[in-house]
């Protein structure tokens, strides 16, 4: 599994076409070597999504060439996609997307059954990675009945359970609170680091900065060089100095995503939100 | 491949509710339509010459040109039964006149095939009579058990047929169908009554055993002028194809659309199941999943939702079968393998391309975009 490399050259994506097309990745290139964590940040409706979507073979570019191992996966057909979805990438989507119908251990057997084991094997892997991860106590446990950090970790024993180079996690804690979202953070970097994995995390969040070896910037479709981000001390994301709103205190100055949050820093707005004249 | 595919599929069905309703439920609710409106007009179809089919003759006799009893007019001279009798073949013979009359009891009338029976016939008579005897004697008739049921009379009580008003003797069961009951009284009231002398309707034929009816019919027609002789199964086979002539239309046009609106309820009802899951199968599609296990996935689900709702169908079938006639209805529904196997194939392949149909698409673009246009609001 050692000396692969994720390759993505030139790679543009346009939804749709004549003038209603919306350009949502342009001419992107980047190489994730084995055992890296690449996190890559970026406001809403940057083309986080769909450049992590293209990177795990989920959908072809517009132009440009992604390559695994020297392999141009971005050409291959609809034939050769699925073993390489099986066997090279594991996916970790951001609203958990586990397979309602089937157990927590289920969800994580079939798709080593997908990739031709036997049913006895593929459990027993799957307990094995489940177990790893605390979740044994909730083997025969249908999705629903788990907390979102319960699914996010089945998510990751999915992703894991074929041995796949590279994990791609699409905001992978959104949806949890900041504990738990640590959590998974670190279980991400342990996976990169104890199996020499390339692990890739698109988030917009400030706070796992710190276990990524290298952040990426993507605005508008492009990864915009050496911009240097704060974070608004209000609402936690992550802005660009040079264009955030900002405040001076103590004087230290501090940058905010919005005015509103500039406003209810400087103590502007009642904190509570409820306006006492209209009351 | 196959243990994730029936693994995907039975889970699918059981685990969802709205699935399991939808699918099995609904295609269970149609095909019980289905299949009830064939068990009917099966059951009106052979009921139709129930007393043909049960009257015991082999080979049934008549004025040249008639080939049936609906509505037929046949009249032989009684000599005629003497001759059939010394055809070759012919083991016994026996006469029994024929009308479709309207019979009465406490106010409720029906139309009936009267026959006038011998008092020592042993053709022609009630095939099974639940109380009081079977061949009526003068100033007597034997009634079926729906008619007297509906009109509230038994043994003892009276029937008034061709003006006249006859003591029960008897009471039958298995002759009377949906359009008309079947009525017996004695061949001297009948030849009185009609003032007939000497004539009979239909000469009733038992063949010597090894026999084929077909060469008795020939026999007779060769030595017996004047008359037509038809085996038991062509003679009902003509009786019902000229009632279902006659009044069938309408059953076999509300069969045809109960055929047509439950398989499109079988459709629609896989249709909307598999499109409930169509985020999951790009899902499975994301994971790695080939198109033909997406394909077998819903294919399994269409087959077990067929299935289930097939056997629901038959055993709804059979109940009301069992339900209809103890209701004291004159309808004995008929299940027939070959309705059974036409809708069960006809089903199973509505069943298939309904639910192949929301999952080619999802087999034939990209996985993340199945994902963006189907999350949830
Ligand atoms: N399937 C799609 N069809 C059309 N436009 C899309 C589709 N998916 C994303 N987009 C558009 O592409 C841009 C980038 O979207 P996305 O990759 O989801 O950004 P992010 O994940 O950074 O929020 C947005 O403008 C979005 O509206
Ligand atoms: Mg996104």
């Amino acid at each position: 599994m050692t000396g692969f490399t994720l390759e993505v050259r030139d790679v543009t994506k346009r939804y749709g076409d004549g003038p209603t097309a919306v350009s949502a990745v342009r001419g992107v290139s980047l190489a994730v070597q084995p055992g890296e964590v690449v996190l890559i940040m970026g406001p809403s409706g940057s083309g986080k999504t769909t450049l992590l979507s293209m990177m795990g073979a989920l959908l072809s570019p517009t132009s440009g060439t992604i390559s695994l191992d020297g392999t141009v996966i971005s050409a291959l057909g609809e034939g050769r996609l699925p073993e390489i979805r099986l066997r090279k990438f594991g996916f970790i989507f951001q609203d958990f997307n586990l397979l309602s119908a089937l157990s927590v251990l289920e969800n994580v057997a079939i798709v080593a059954e997908l990739a031709g084991h036997k049913r006895g094997e593929a459990r027993e892997k799957a307990t094995q990675i489940l177990t790893e991860l605390g979740l044994q106590e909730r083997l025969r446990f249908l999705p629903e009945k788990l907390s979102g950090g319960e699914k996010q970790r089945v998510a990751i024993a999915r992703a894991l359970v074929n041995d796949p180079a590279l994990l791609l996690a699409d905001e992978p804690t959104a949806n949890l609170d900041s504990a738990i979202g640590h959590e998974i953070m670190r279980i991400l970097r342990r996976v990169a680091k104890e199996k020499g994995r390339a692990v890739v995390i698109v988030s917009h969040d400030q706070r796992i900065r710190d276990i990524a070896d290298r952040v990426l910037w993507l605005e508008d479709g492009e990864f915009a060089e050496a911009i240097e981000l704060a974070t608004d001390p209000v609402c936690g994301m992550s802005v660009e100095r040079a264009k955030a709103t900002t405040a001076e205190r103590d004087g230290a100055t501090l940058f905010f995503c919005s005015r509103g949050c500039r406003a209810e820093f400087l103590g502007q707005l009642p904190t509570d939100g409820i306006d006492p004249a209209s009351a | 491949m196959n243990g994730p595919v029936w693994l995907l599929a039975r889970r699918n069905l059981l685990r969802s509710r709205v699935r399991f309703v939808a699918s099995i439920g609904g295609v269970a609710l149609a095909l019980s339509l289905v299949l009830a409106l064939n068990a009917i007009v099966d059951g009106v179809s052979a009921q139709l010459t129930s007393y043909i089919d049960q009257s015991g003759a082999d080979v049934w006799v008549a004025q040249t040109g008639v080939r049936n009893l609906h509505m037929a007019a046949s009249s032989l001279p009684d000599s005629v039964v003497e001759a059939v009798r010394r055809a070759p073949g012919v083991a016994q013979a026996s006469p029994i006149l024929y009308a479709t009359e309207t019979i009465s009891a406490n106010g409720q009338r029906k139309i009936a095939y009267v026959i006038g029976l011998p008092s020592d016939t042993t053709m022609g008579l009630p095939a099974t009579v639940r109380s009081g005897k079977a061949i009526p004697g003068r100033g007597e008739a034997v009634v079926a058990e729906d008619f007297a049921r509906q009109a509230g009379v038994g043994v003892g009580g009276e029937v008034t047929i061709f003006g006249r008003d006859l003591r029960i003797a008897g009471i039958s069961v298995g002759e009377g169908n949906l359009l008309n009951t079947v009525a017996f009284v004695s061949f001297d009231d009948f030849a009185s009554v009609r003032d007939v002398a000497h004539v009979v309707s239909f000469v009733l034929v038992r063949t010597t055993p090894g026999a084929s009816a077909n060469a008795v019919t020939k026999a007779i027609e060769q030595s017996v002028p004047g008359v037509t002789a038809l085996g038991r199964s062509a003679f009902a086979q003509e009786e019902r194809q000229l009632v279902m002539a006659m009044a069938g239309d309408v059953i076999t046009m509300m069969n045809a659309i109960g055929f047509v609106v439950g398989l499109a309820v079988v459709a629609l009802a896989v249709y909307v199941a598999t499109l409930a899951g169509r985020r999951e199968y790009g899902l499975l599609k994301a994971l790695g999943a080939r198109g033909r296990v997406l394909y077998g996935v819903v294919l399994v689900q269409a087959g077990l939702s067929v299935a289930v709702g097939f056997l629901a169908a038959l055993s709804f079938t059979a109940a009301l079968g069992l339900l209809i006639p103890a209701a004291g209805l004159p309808l004995a529904l008929s299940i027939e393998p070959a309705s059974l196997v036409t809708v069960a194939v006809v089903a199973t392949v509505i069943a298939g391309l309904a639910s192949v149909l929301p999952v080619r698409q999802v087999a034939s673009i990209d996985p993340a975009i199945v994902f963006k246009r189907g999350v949830a609001p």
